[in-house]
């Protein structure tokens, strides 16, 4: 079974953890992911500046060690990214801000990439809310 | 074609889970996830008869005891779940 | 064959990027001729709402987009008459309002959902 997971919230969202579990379970099952896409609220968990306190779970950190591992596809809106305050190299510099936040293994693109990730899968999963 | 519903929010502060009960259909299932999982002591959900999944965790963390009318599953079990029905609808 | 998705916008326009980012996903989906339906539904309607006033708050005309979704090849477009109802809202021409039962039958016909 082909899964493209979408999520809407931010790393600290309760969300975020289910689909991040739900994401591991699928891949535990044998199933592919075919893309994970991070829209609305869920951009912040791309972000590189996020500092969880010592004694709580790290979902963003999670995440990325997540995507990383299994080579996943982890999109990023950009329109949604750029209004949050999440930058990559190339759209700090286009915009002239200081702070860059997203790096690899996020890669920002634009809404197409939802729709082409839920064309190419069996199912298309999203996460939000609490 | 069937539905799994998907609600997080809970039923007692938020319109969600009332939204989905409106325009269920009768092969259409709801996994409660999160303060969703406060639902279960919502018995709307019972009288629709209606399938009732429940995310395990959620449950335990809040001690909500399950009703004999609901099942809980664990993540292997949302997975599972999101296959059987021919689409996922999460009330974001 | 494209699978078509249906998306359930039930944000009133005035709480922040919700309404606008969800209409975006329709555009989106329009831009690429996918076969996409739109569903306004709770708070979701107050969007079809006449004569609001987006310069009373220094905000951007949503009505825009919605106008735009017809130029985006975007022709379903329904309207919860429940919600309507409650709101106390005439029914919208820019669309089609449907009871319950038909809701249930709308979220049938599409391959794929996403309500936010």
């Amino acid at each position: 079974m082909k899964f493209a997971i979408a999520l809407f919230s931010a790393a600290h969202a309760p969300s975020s953890r289910r689909a991040l579990l739900f994401a591991q379970a699928a891949l535990a099952g044998g199933h592919e992911i075919v893309r994970l896409f991070f829209y609305q609220d869920g951009v912040y968990t791309a972000s590189n500046n996020l500092v969880a306190p010592q004694d709580e779970q790290d979902i963003a950190r999670q995440w990325r060690a997540f995507v990383s591992q299994h080579q996943l596809d982890g999109v990023v809106c950009i329109a949604a990214a750029l209004r949050r305050g999440v930058l990559n190299n190339e759209e700090a510099t286009r915009y002239q801000r200081s702070a860059v936040n997203l790096d690899a293994p996020w890669a920002l693109s634009g809404l197409g990439q939802l729709h082409d990730a839920a064309q190419a899968a069996d199912r298309l999963i999203c996460f939000g809310g609490p | 074609m069937s539905t799994l519903h998907v609600v997080s929010h809970s039923p007692f502060t938020d319109s969600r889970l009332a939204s989905c009960l409106r325009v269920c259909g009768t092969e259409d299932a709801i996994l409660l996830c999160g303060d969703g999982a406060y639902g279960l002591h919502n018995a709307a959900l019972h009288t629709k008869g209606l399938k009732v999944f429940v995310l395990a965790e959620d449950m335990q963390a809040r001690n909500v005891t399950l009703p004999d009318w609901a099942d809980s599953l664990d993540y292997a079990g949302f997975v599972q779940l999101s296959i059987d029905y021919d689409k996922v609808n999460t009330w974001l | 064959m494209s699978k078509s998705l249906l998306v359930i916008s039930r944000q009133a326009p005035w709480s922040g990027p919700s309404a606008r980012e969800a209409l975006d996903i329709v555009l989106a989906g329009g831009a690429f001729d996918l076969p996409i339906g739109l569903l306004f539904m709770d708070d979701g309607v107050f969007q079809l709402a006449p004569h609001q006033d987006a310069k009373a708050v220094q905000q951007k005309d949503l009505s825009a987009n919605l106008q735009a979704l017809g130029l985006f090849g975007v022709d379903d477009v329904f309207a919860c008459s429940h919600s309507l109802a409650e709101r106390g809202l005439a029914t919208p021409g820019s669309a089609e309002p449907l009871d319950s039962d038909a809701i249930t039958q709308l979220i049938d016909r599409y391959d794929q959902v996403i309500t936010l």
